[in-house]
């Protein structure tokens, strides 16, 4: 609170930001107030406080998910896929975004308008190529992460790259670095915001998706969290009761990684130049 | 400074080839089976020209209502996600004690997807509006997702609830990227400050602008989750949009052929209009 | 490699060391992997694999499940593929049609003597059987017996439209009067009825009509357009089914109920007492509200002037064997299959465990203690059945009629105009 005294107009933003957040936060209050509920509970008046403080539901769904180890396939799969598209965009967008030939716009449209297909389209098509290919298993799919995440990223690191000063490039360029060098030395470190930016986007999407995986991996011990979490939706049967706590199982780790991810997102383009 | 042409196919080579594979090869693969009557089951397909294409454009009213319902809900939500997202942005990122929590909490309605989004908001949509309704003696509030005018209602508030956070979180890495001075000058106390916020701020986030735009028209265009979640495209098929209205051509009536040449019509016009978009907002963008 | 190996040794040490005659040890390690989509009984179905492998253990079952609309999507991309499932779920449409190719011919199987000719029908395409009927399931109105009592009617005189009528009538007016306040404070309809849900108006519902009409699945399969002779029944059906609801005054509303306010935020905590559902819903009752599930019977679904006493039965769940797997695993495939559903081992494990109404007719001594399930079992016995005319609809047939039967119960169109728009749908999609 170093920057300015109290005054009305803070205030009133104080108020409009907590109203907000309010807001958005009531439906995912109704979902974790339902994790401590049973199921008759539940039906009979959701937004009712539990009428016993139990972790019932919890040790249930954290037993019934097989926690540890689903835990673990889903890190891998979402920790490397998103480093690899951190990688290949960022290199990529770089690319694109220097080099301002004919050859280089077009391919930059072609990866933009690849946001516009509906996934389900090149469901089958994909499928049945990767299983000609033999990737319809882990790096399969990390491979396929790659491939659908890199043209968002691209867009978004493209967009950034044109607030990194070229002439801090050019002047490694002078000093003899190739350029390797001028790209992993200099462009990288100054895209540290959009990085971090970005891979809060694409660990948010993987650790989430629930259709690719249960294409592609949906087998005894492979299994992430979104797939062991559908298992408690039936047919005809529905357990909220543990559905809501493996929720919370699932979303608490992508929560504290962007509030652990935010220390590096404050800090501006100025200062990234420094280091 | 010229760099060497080898350069630009090894920096993006390795995105190039993965995208390749995964998207481009099986996009052309769809582009050809919605010239074929394939069922989407077994090898059996058979060329059949441009029949699902006049099957389309002749016979399929429902494929239209989709299509305009879908536009005129992405006009909506496209306007209401980045204007909310904006918003969001800017609020948490101005200094006072909380602004952490809250950018959190904007965050976390991304991470509900699926059948615990449709129940959550199934609840609140048709028991706590309607009780609040009650209440209040608002009829406005009753019925909800019984009709299109609730549905499509519905579809918007989850779609802003859910998508505005993710932009926010696009707005504030732009946002980051402005130098703290421009920011404090342009502090938002007072009327000095929004004046100073459109002119000089506004400008500086076209880039974020640009993306943002095109994220929330593709995404809004191609939402398919939430519309199941939600509605599932009742009643009536009054809710449809594209994106389920092709997956139910394809699976329940087993007509994948067709939902391909429908997807293909789909995607020639949305990449029509976010090119569109791309060139108008990229015009607008000013150097730093 | 070296697992396998590993397998058949230990194999062979344990007959030797058994003192058996050499067991014949088969080289080849057969793989099945099941691909179905009533999770309801997925973990019973994985512990029934496990012990058949006990046995078997030159065989590697696998069971994986997915509900709902990811099922068939998911099964479409799975039989893309080289090594797909070896056994998944196939309806009558799905065999005569896009599966033909691809399912094995079971004719000669040990099970298929077993089973009903009108069971076999819906199995068979053109005199082959092609699907092993999974379990037979049944719908009607199911309602809560102590409300009924509660409310003084004797449900086993309710064997027609209007003494049904009537006593919903009565009881309606007795939870209006606050009568039944005391024993049922949440009552408050006699109804809920899930116009939301596609499968109920689509499916069950029309199927009331549709089954006096076309008599059985084969025979709808064959039926390029239909006629809706029963749609002055179907319309004093649905009038039934929604005019004790809480919404009667405004309709329209109805359209926002799904399954889980139905079941869960309904029937379960004595909201309300009737249901148009099956046996089915048994498991999600237990799983709520044990001592209510223990409360349900089944009153017949009546078509007005035509059928008044009886339930739909049918053979819901089939499932094929892919005749494009090896023959050692197509092979395990089917010997799986009959120990489940014929061995004194597996019958047990179908009934009781993974809750089915066998389909088969060699069940005797296994006893259904399930109420719903019971219940079906005795309109079966007692011979008030209707049919199960849905896996011989066009794919597609019930999201698009559902989707009219809504406007319906929405005011946007009339009786007659959605009547005729169910026809061309039909015929349409056929």
């Amino acid at each position: 609170m170093k920057t300015k005294k109290f005054s009305i107009g803070k205030l009133l933003l104080l108020l409009i930001g907590i109203i907000a957040a309010l807001l958005y936060l009531s439906p995912v209050l109704i979902l974790v107030n339902s994790s401590f509920k049973t199921l008759k509970e539940i039906y009979l008046n959701i937004l009712a406080l539990p009428e016993t403080l139990s972790f019932a539901n919890y040790s249930a769904a954290f037993a019934a998910l097989d926690f540890g180890q689903t835990f673990l396939n889903s890190v891998v799969i979402t920790v490397t896929s998103t480093i690899l598209i951190l990688l290949v965009s960022s290199m990529a967008a770089w690319a694109l975004a220097r080099y301002k030939t004919k050859t280089s716009k077009v391919l930059f449209m072609i990866f933009a308008s690849a946001q516009l297909i509906p996934f389900q389209c090149v469901m089958l098509p994909l499928v049945d190529f990767m299983d000609k290919l033999h990737l319809m298993n882990r790096p399969g799919l990390i491979f396929m992460y790659v491939g659908f995440g890199c043209s968002m990223s691209i867009v978004l690191f493209h967009g950034f790259i044109s607030n990194v000063p070229k002439e801090l490039e050019e002047a490694a360029t002078i000093d003899g670095c190739n350029l390797f060098q001028t790209f992993f030395k200099i462009v990288l470190p100054l895209l540290k915001t959009i990085l971090v930016t970005v891979a809060i986007l694409e660990v948010m999407w993987i650790w989430n998706d629930f259709l690719l995986p249960q294409l592609v991996i949906n087998k005894t011990g492979w299994q992430t969290l979104p797939l062991k979490t559908y298992l408690f939706f039936g047919q005809f049967t529905k357990k909220w009761d543990l559905a809501t706590a493996g929720l919370v199982l699932c979303m608490l780790p992508i929560v504290i990684f962007y509030l652990l991810c935010q220390k590096h997102i404050v800090k501006g383009v100025t200062e990234g130049a420094v280091k | 400074m010229k760099k060497p042409k080898w350069g630009f196919w090894a920096f993006t080579g390795p995105a190039l080839f993965a995208f390749l594979i995964v998207q481009v090869i099986p996009t052309l693969m769809g582009i050809y089976y919605s010239f074929t009557d394939w069922s989407g089951v077994g090898a059996n397909k058979n060329f059949v020209g441009l029949k699902n294409y006049i099957t389309v454009f002749t016979n399929d009213p429902k494929f239209f209502h989709a299509f305009w319902f879908t536009f005129a809900f992405a006009i909506c939500a496209v306007i209401g996600i980045n204007v909310v997202g904006f918003a969001l942005a800017l609020l948490v990122t101005q200094k006072f004690r909380g602004a952490n929590l809250m950018r959190g909490i904007f965050f976390m309605p991304n991470l509900i997807g699926g059948i615990l989004l449709g129940f959550t908001w199934q609840f609140i949509f048709v028991q706590v509006f309607s009780a609040l309704g009650k209440t209040f003696g608002i009829p406005a509030l009753m019925g909800w997702l019984s009709n299109m005018q609730t549905g499509f209602a519905g579809l918007l508030i989850v779609q802003i609830w859910q998508l505005s956070g993710y932009m926010m979180i696009i707005y504030i890495a732009q946002l980051q990227s402005i130098p703290d001075s421009v920011l404090e000058a342009a502090s938002l106390d007072g009327a000095v400050g929004f004046a100073r916020l459109r002119t000089i701020v506004m400008p500086l986030m076209m880039p974020a602008f640009t993306i943002g735009l095109f994220l929330s028209i593709s995404n809004t265009f191609k939402l398919f989750d939430q519309n199941v979640a939600l509605t599932n495209g009742g009643p009536a098929n009054s809710t449809q949009m594209i994106a389920l209205n092709i997956y139910n051509t394809a699976f329940a009536e087993n007509s994948f052929g067709l939902a391909q040449s429908k997807a293909v019509i789909f995607m020639i016009v949305v990449a029509v209009i976010s090119l569109i978009q791309l060139n108008v907002t990229k015009s607008k963008e000013v150097e730093m | 490699m070296v697992k396998r190996t590993k397998t058949i040794l230990a194999a062979a040490v344990t007959a030797a060391a058994a003192g058996c005659i050499a067991m014949p040890v088969s080289a080849e390690q057969a793989k099945v992997d099941i691909f179905q989509n009533k999770s309801e009984f997925a973990e019973q179905l994985q512990a029934a694999a496990e012990l058949y492998m006990e046995s078997h253990p030159d065989v590697t079952i696998n069971v994986e499940s997915v509900q709902g609309g990811d099922y068939s999507t998911s099964l479409n991309a799975k039989l893309l593929q080289e090594d797909g499932p070896e056994i998944f779920g196939a309806e009558l449409t799905d065999m005569a049609g896009s599966f033909k190719d691809l399912l094995e011919d079971l004719s000669d199987q040990p099970w298929v003597d077993a089973m009903s000719d009108e069971i076999k029908s819906n199995c068979s395409v053109d005199g082959k059987v092609l699907a092993i009927p999974v379990s037979v399931e049944g719908y009607g109105l199911v309602y809560n017996k102590e409300i009924f009592e509660a409310a003084g009617i004797d449900a086993s005189t309710l064997t027609s439209y209007d003494a049904i009528d009537e006593a919903f009538a009565s009881l309606q007016e007795k939870i209006d009067n606050g009568e039944l306040a005391d024993q049922f404070p949440v009552l408050e309809a006699v109804e809920e009825y899930a116009a939301k849900e596609t499968w109920l108006p689509g499916y069950h519902t029309v199927n009331v009509a549709l089954q006096a009409e076309l008599g059985d699945a084969p025979t709808a399969l064959v039926t390029p357009e239909i006629e809706l002779t029963y749609a002055d029944g179907l319309k004093d059906l649905f009038d039934l089914l929604t005019k004790y609801t809480a919404y009667r005054d405004n309709l329209s509303m109805i359209n926002a109920v799904d399954y889980a306010t139905q079941i869960g935020g309904g029937l379960a905590i004595e909201r309300v007492a009737v249901v148009q559902q099956g046996n089915w819903i048994a498991p999600e009752m237990q799983n709520i509200a044990p001592d209510v599930a223990e409360k349900l019977d089944i009153l017949p679904i009546p078509l007005k002037g035509t059928t008044e006493d009886s339930i739909a039965v049918g053979v819901s769940v089939t499932w094929g064997v892919n005749a494009n797997s090896s023959d050692v695993d197509k092979a395990a495939a089917k010997d799986f299959l009959n120990w489940l559903f014929q061995s004194d081992e597996g019958k047990q494990i179908v009934v009781n465990e993974m809750g089915c109404i066998p389909a088969f007719n060699n069940y005797d001594g296994i006893e259904i203690t399930e109420p719903l399930s019971a219940a079906v079992k005795r309109y079966m016995d007692e011979g008030k059945t209707m049919g199960w005319t849905m896996s011989g609809w066009p794919s597609g047939f019930e999201p698009v009629s559902a989707a009219e039967f809504q406007a319906y119960l929405g005011g946007d169109m009339t009786w007659d105009e959605c009547v005729e728009a169910v026809k061309n749908d039909w015929a349409s999609l056929r």
